[in-house]
């Protein structure tokens, strides 16, 4: 009867099986969490327990040989309950309230499932085999599908734990006063909105941040695009050396070429404007461009450009209506990269346009912090507005970033 | 009448390679000429020298007795049919199509009406008149090669040059393109140069063949006389023994 033996070895009920992965899971998160926990200086101690102890269940999980597993894995299970509740109980604001629910809802099922009296009677050995056999099909069906569902439970922590610092934004935006704190929606207000949408100062380094930002994507395109297409397919003396001198140009941190760059825009008498910044950011993005248009011109076939010769067209003609058709989607991702870059940059803005009226957003952002002392709500609720471009062209651009990320797809 | 002549014509690559050497080669007005030679010995090289893709080192080639050494490609009159097909992928089968008859000047300019009569003739010769506001990537592989071709007859080409242009397709769809393709050329009665590495492909289509080898011309003469009558060595053994072998494995496989 050894078939019957490693079936009996082999069976662990639907509830063991999926329990054993999604503590698994509820350990992870519970590790990320603990950096919380670190962060706030508070229930330290007994987050480390529950690890601890959920740590314990995983490998104590009752096995189908050993009794004694269960009793202990209800023990465990009940701990780690207890512990849940206990820290909630000590401070019961809602973000702790989810934090420990990785505490209790993994203990409470484990403590369900246990004690189920399926599991117990298996846990005995007590179990036919026909009842195993069955058992058995039915692991097959829903294991997959249990496990997908817990991948997405916490996949989508992970996405809230990303999203945590701007949600809080939002609530110190939304909140009335200037305190930092504070639950989530416990009052709301729209006054840090309306003051720094009805103040001059914000529309004006909106616009200065605007201009530098197209700015800096329509002149950086233009240099980029003919160069990297020239790179890409004409042979020329010291092709691959001046490539390679554009990442070196990378390689040296940014705040090393504040000081030449400085003396040449005072050479130039482009402080305090917004053609320095254009031409300081065109620059400074333009290796990045230039390589990854340089990658995307590459893969389109030269066979296409040929054909095209053939139909009477010429070298120009060839660019704009094979080459710039085709590249779209890459020349798309190229803009909003040199766009972004633009758009956040703060040392060389803060630097070359030190008058009020020149400020980009984020050094006109940063400015508030002293000037006005500490109003964290119009803080947050200006930071809030100057992403929103951001957010909105990503929307926009969403489309041509994936193909232009994947991009080569031109295989005839 | 539209003829070729390559006279002495030498391509030697940047690298030193001399692909093709003192080649002379003549293609009567409205021949089927078929380049074939192993991989490597400069097929390619010596149909892009004509098309204008490679510059040509040495010699002169002629068409209808002119020189064409330094005409632009788009100025010789030829059309190409490319083995990877080499569509526009933006653009759908008709402006395919109509794309080099678009880009047409001075006295060969074409009018609207034209260009459309001529992409709608086009498109029911070759079976693709359903398909016209497709784009290339939603065909088969069988219709795209057509696309290409009909891309390469609606200019109304001097010359029509294919490189190996069945090579991508399956061998049911190999033979009927190989019909389709003589049938076409029978029809139009274009001069056609085609390059082939497989030596079927060139019995069954050629007027003459030209068969090269390491970048010199072994032999040209139609194709009968060429297994019949090998020059040399090269052509016994790349052309003749392949051909007896094809026949005796056939002949063995169907003997019981
Ligand atoms: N762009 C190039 N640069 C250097 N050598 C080349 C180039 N193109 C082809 N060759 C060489 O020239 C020879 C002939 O090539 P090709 O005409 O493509 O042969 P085929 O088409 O008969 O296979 C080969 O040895 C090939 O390696
Ligand atoms: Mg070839």
């Amino acid at each position: 009867m050894s078939g019957e033996r490693a079936m009996r070895d082999w069976y662990a009920p639907l509830e063991i099986y999926t329990l054993s992965s999604w503590l698994r899971a509820a350990f992870i998160v519970n590790l990320f969490l603990l950096s919380f926990d670190f962060l706030r200086g508070e229930g330290l101690v007994l987050s480390l327990l529950g690890i601890l102890m959920l740590g314990l269940l995983v490998n104590t999980l009752p096995d189908g040989s050993a009794s004694w597993r269960r009793d202990v894995s209800l023990l465990l299970s009940g701990g780690i309950i207890a512990i849940g509740v206990l820290s909630v109980l000590s401070e019961p604001i809602g973000f702790v309230l989810w934090m420990e629910s990785w505490l209790i809802v993994p203990g409470a099922i484990s403590l369900y499932w246990i004690s189920s009296p399926h599991v117990s009677r298996w846990n005995r050995e007590e179990m036919e085999l026909d009842r195993i056999e069955r058992g058995l099909a039915r692991n097959n069906e829903y294991s997959s599908s249990y496990q997908r569902i817990g991948k997405h439970v916490i996949l989508a922590h992970f996405a809230f734990i990303v999203l945590l610092p701007v949600l809080w934004i939002i609530d110190i935006s939304l909140s009335p006063g200037n305190a930092l704190g504070g639950s989530f929606a416990d009052s709301f207000t729209t006054e840090h909105f309306s003051k720094i949408l009805n103040g001059d100062q914000f529309w004006i380094w909106m616009t200065n941040s605007l201009i530098v930002s197209i700015g800096t994507t329509i002149a950086g395109l233009a240099l980029a695009v003919p160069a990297a297409y020239a790179f890409s397919r004409y042979k020329f003396a010291g092709r691959d050396q001046a490539m390679f001198s554009f990442l070196l140009v990378q390689m040296f941190p940014g705040i090393i070429i504040i000081v030449p760059y400085f003396m040449v825009m005072k050479t130039l008498g482009l402080l305090n404007s917004h053609l320095g910044l254009i031409l300081a950011y065109s620059v400074t993005a333009l290796p990045l461009c230039v390589w990854m248009l340089k990658g995307f011109f590459d893969t389109v076939p030269r066979e296409l450009e040929e054909s095209a010769l053939l139909d009477g067209c010429s070298r120009f003609e060839i660019f704009t209506r094979i080459i710039l058709p085709l590249s779209l989607p890459a020349i798309a991702v190229t803009a909003l990269f040199s766009f972004l870059a633009a758009w956040n940059e703060f040392l060389l803005a803060l630097t070359f346009n030190t008058s009020n009226d020149m400020y980009t957003l984020p050094v006109g952002l940063a400015s508030m912090i002293s000037a006005t002392g500490q109003s964290w709500g119009d803080f947050a609720a200006a930071s809030l507005l100057v992403s929103l471009p951001v957010v909105i062209l990503f929307v926009l651009f969403q489309k041509f970033l994936v193909e232009g990320l994947s991009a080569g797809g031109v295989k005839g | 009448m539209v003829s070729v002549r390559y006279e002495k014509v030498t391509k030697r690559y940047d690298d030193g390679t001399e692909a093709v050497k003192n080649l002379d080669l003549e293609v009567a007005d409205g021949e089927f000429l078929v380049l074939l030679g192993p991989s490597g010995c400069g097929k390619s090289t010596t149909l892009r020298m004509l098309a204008g893709l490679e510059d040509i080192s040495e010699g002169d080639i002629r068409i209808d007795n002119a020189r064409i050494n330094d005409l632009p490609p788009g100025a010789r009159g030829l059309g190409m049919v490319f083995q990877s097909y080499a569509l526009y992928p933006h653009m759908n089968i008709e402006e395919n199509l109509s794309f080099g008859l678009k880009r047409m000047k001075g006295e060969e300019k074409i009018g609207v009406e034209e260009i459309k009569s001529r992409v709608d003739n086009m498109a029911k010769m070759l079976g693709l008149s359903e398909e016209l506001t497709k784009r290339p990537k939603e065909l088969s592989g069988g219709q795209r090669q057509r696309v290409a071709l009909g891309r390469a007859l609606i200019k109304r080409p001097k010359v029509l040059l294919m490189d190996e242009p069945l090579s991508n397709l399956d061998a049911e769809l190999r033979h009927q393109m190989r019909g389709e393709i003589r049938r076409l050329h029978e029809e139009l009665g274009c001069t056609t140069i085609y390059v082939t590495h497989d030596q079927i492909e060139a019995m069954t289509l050629a007027d003459r063949i030209a068969i090269l080898d390491k970048g010199e011309l072994q032999q040209h003469c139609p194709p009968m006389e060429a297994y019949r009558n090998p020059a040399n060595e090269f052509v016994e053994g790349f052309l003749v023994k392949h051909l007896n072998d094809i026949k005796e494995t056939a002949d063995s496989l169907f003997k019981d």
